[in-house]
């Protein structure tokens, strides 16, 4: 029994290091020594890199940068079930080894960015989405929240929607159900009735909690089911804001065949999905995370970074809808107007469902 | 079992007529239960399998990881039909490694079966890196989109069903409804693991070869005694036990969703424990454990505040007839307990008109706890199951 006990001991220990290999990989691309351009630490939520929307957008910034200012990057990604306690210690990792910026993808930082932002006030710190520059009660000038106005972008592809739906009825898909995900929501809603007043509009959230991206942001068949019960119901067209769970909403949309939409999110998805589903994606509402991240390296370079929130909107073009696959060319007419009523601010778009008139 | 199921069946149609909550029987809602409770029911076919041979297999959601990183690889590289016989391979790898550690070196089960569950994680996470980042839409963390297994479509049956569908008729309808959901885009992988839990069960009661192995679990030295390899069956169970979970792996990669993802499985290999737990370790329980779990994940998405709504009504329902039933044995305090409770949910069901949101998504767990609470009672499993055997212990 002795030698048993030995074997489960080992077994455990192997299966711990293992672990690690898997799900805090770390890449470091070229040398820290012989690097000119900014050190950039990254860090992920869960999923990271990989799902072809938000945090790969955030990562082709990181590529140019890489490009054109020379910097080197880390990665850190984060494993599901995590407290912030957990992504203060990432951050803390980053910091210490000598990273600067430190860039936090995704609002669940922005309690550790606060916390960590103040242990190390020469590092600069940066949340896209975030709220972190709200949290300290004295305001901290290394630390800054990159958001967007999603509600205009969705707005836009509201506006797109209802002019294509056939039978009135389209849909929207949330990943998590948090403030951050209601301004798309609002957005969408906005732009549909917008257009025609007696549209209805499906909304389903994959989960109500705020803080579950695993079920809100990664679960493609969640996507796919809350899609496809939008299709059956008579929904001929569906945004999805849900990360990569927006992956099912395609396979759904792919299911239900020729007259149906899905509208994709923060990047342009109808590069990314397979050629199958290419003409099933009307749009994408595009979130210009790279534009931000580029951005942000590139005032710490210069030295011109701004602490507290800076807003891509519309009229920055941190915000907007892709014309790929040219299927809403004959609508263009109609978008450009109402881009150019949100940037006159002829239209204010809510962000709150709620306040959606 | 089949009067159980019948009345639960009558039972829904009846609160759907009276309710209006049309989705509850809907061939929608019923087609995506089905593809939920799969992956469920063959992990739990797995764990099954494992547990009538005396092995607990905790590792179920492991193996089911290694079954969609399975499916992922060579279905990308050599198509389908070898990306489902791939992924039943990389489940039989976990099995292997979990039947080396608890049948031949005598770990224990649980501590085997949980570090099969991180290294699988842990492996996936880290292969999935290196094999699909590279290719055209892969990435770090998922395949690119994968073929499907294919479908049947029997039109000439589901046509007709979803026009009496649309009737709304009592029991007709969702008579009709059920039959849509075997007829229209039925995945060939369904069909498949369908297939073998009916084959399980023969398998295991109605053969020699599935005496032998459920003696294994039961009494292993007695089976030993009269001659049978226990390690041998102990071994072949375990590793069936693995391809059934990769399996299930295969079915989430490639019926649920179109590609592997990184941490899709979701917990469903517990599930499936659960369900098979929940089943009594016997194949129809299991999949009817299965087939709730299923339903109560789809029901969210099926005009869920409505549809969560009127399942009120069905458990006041079933709480009436636990009443009755427990009245007639003659325990009049618990059959007292089911009436009030009963009354609870029914008044639940009178003065509100939808649920919040928050609580359909809580549906699958109260429903689970319920059903357990009550199921749990009457449980038996097998007599020498999680118990460590080594060979001539029976002196």
């Amino acid at each position: 029994m002795r030698r048993m006990g030995k074997i489960a001991v080992i077994a455990t220990v192997a299966a711990l290091a293992l672990t690690g290999c898997g799900s805090d990989d770390k890449k470091e691309n070229g040398g820290s020594d012989s690097a000119k351009g900014p050190k950039v630490g990254l860090a992920y939520d869960v999923g990271g890199r990989g799902d072809q929307s938000f945090n790969d957008s955030a990562y082709k910034g990181m590529e140019k940068a890489e490009k054109e200012l020379g910097a080197t990057i880390e990665e850190a990604k984060a494993a599901p079930g995590e407290n912030d306690d957990i992504r203060a210690e990432r951050l803390r990792t980053l910091a210490d080894a000598g990273f600067n910026p430190i860039i936090a993808i995704g609002f669940i930082y922005s309690p550790a960015a606060a916390t960590v932002a103040a242990e190390y006030p020469n590092v600069k710190f940066a949340v896209i989405d975030g709220y972190s520059s709200t949290i300290p009660k004295a305001p901290l000038d290394n630390l800054s929240d990159l958001g967007f106005a999603e509600e205009q972008g969705s707005y836009l592809v509201g506006v797109a929607a209802a002019l294509k739906t056939k039978d009135k009825h389209v849909g929207f898909v949330g990943g998590t159900h948090g403030d951050l995900i209601k301004k798309f929501e609002a957005g969408f809603t906005a732009g549909v009735k917008s257009v025609d007043r007696t549209i209805k509009v499906d909304v389903q959230y994959l989960t109500e909690d705020p803080n579950d991206g695993a079920t809100g942001f990664e679960n493609p068949s969640g996507g796919k089911d809350a899609a496809t019960a939008m299709f059956d119901a008579g929904a001929d067209v569906v945004y999805h804001a849900a990360g990569k769970s927006g992956l099912g909403v395609f396979d759904a949309v792919q299911a239900a065949g020729k007259g149906h939409w899905a509208i994709g999110v923060d990047s342009d998805q109808y590069l990314t999905v397979d050629a199958a589903q290419q003409p099933f994606i009307l749009t994408s509402m595009l979130k210009r995370v790279d534009t931000a991240v580029f951005d942000f390296v590139k005032a710490v370079k210069d030295n011109t970074a701004k602490p507290g929130f800076t807003v891509y909107d519309l009229a920055a073009d941190g915000v907007g809808y892709s014309t790929s696959g040219g299927f809403v060319d004959d609508i263009a007419e109609q978008l450009n107007a109402a881009a150019e009523k949100i940037k006159s601010g002829a239209v204010v778009v809510p962000t709150d469902p709620a306040k959606v008139k | 079992m089949l009067a159980f199921i019948a009345g639960g069946f009558v039972l829904l149609s009846a609160v759907r007529v009276i309710s209006g909550a049309d989705e509850i029987t809907s061939s929608g809602t019923l087609a995506v239960t089905l593809t939920a409770t799969m992956p469920i029911a063959l992990a739990g076919l797995g764990g099954l399998w494992a547990e009538r041979a005396g092995v607990v297999n905790i590792g179920l959601e492991g193996m089911m990881i290694m079954g969609t990183l399975g499916a992922g690889y060579v279905t990308y590289h050599h198509g389908v039909l070898a990306g489902v016989l791939g992924a039943i391979a990389f489940g039989m790898i976990g099995g292997a490694l979990h039947a080396l550690a608890t049948v031949i070196f005598g770990v224990d089960h649980i501590v085997s079966g949980v570090a099969i569950n991180i290294i699988a994680a842990g492996i996936a996470g880290f292969l999935a890196e290196a094999w699909f980042t590279d290719l055209p839409g892969g990435g770090p963390t998922q395949s690119p989109s994968l073929a499907d297994p294919g479908k049947i479509n029997l039109s000439f049956l589901s046509e007709p069903a979803s026009n009496l569908e649309d009737k709304h008729w009592f029991l007709v309808s969702d008579l009709a409804s059920v039959v849509e959901m075997f007829t229209k885009n039925l995945s060939v992988l369904t069909l498949l693991g369908l297939a073998l839990i009916v084959g399980s069960f023969f398998l295991l009661w109605r053969t020699r070869f599935g005496l032998r192995l459920r003696s294994c679990g039961e009494a292993p030295e007695a089976a030993e005694s009269v001659g049978i390899n226990v390690y041998r069956y102990k071994f072949t169970a375990v590793m069936i036990s693995g391809g059934l979970a990769g399996l299930g792996g295969a079915y989430l990669a490639l019926v649920s969703t179109s590609g592997f993802q990184v941490g899709q499985t979701q917990g469903r290999g517990y599930i499936g424990l659960a369900a098979m737990i929940f089943g009594n370790w016997r194949p129809t329980g299991m999949f009817m454990g299965s087939g709730l779990f299923g339903y109560t994940q789809a029901l969210p998405f099926r005009d869920g505040t409505h549809s969560v709504h009127a399942l009120l009504l069905v458990v006041a329902g079933l709480l009436v007839a636990v009443a009755v039933i427990q009245w007639l044995k003659g325990s009049r305090r618990n059959a007292i307990i089911s009436v009030v409770l009963g009354a609870v949910f029914l008044t639940w069901y009178l003065t509100t008109d939808i649920v919040p949101a928050d609580f359909t998504k809580m549906a699958p767990y109260v429903t689970t706890m319920l059903v357990l609470a009550f199921a749990a009672q009457r449980l038996r499993m097998p007599a020498a199951d999680g118990r460590i055997y080594r060979k001539g212990s029976s002196g």
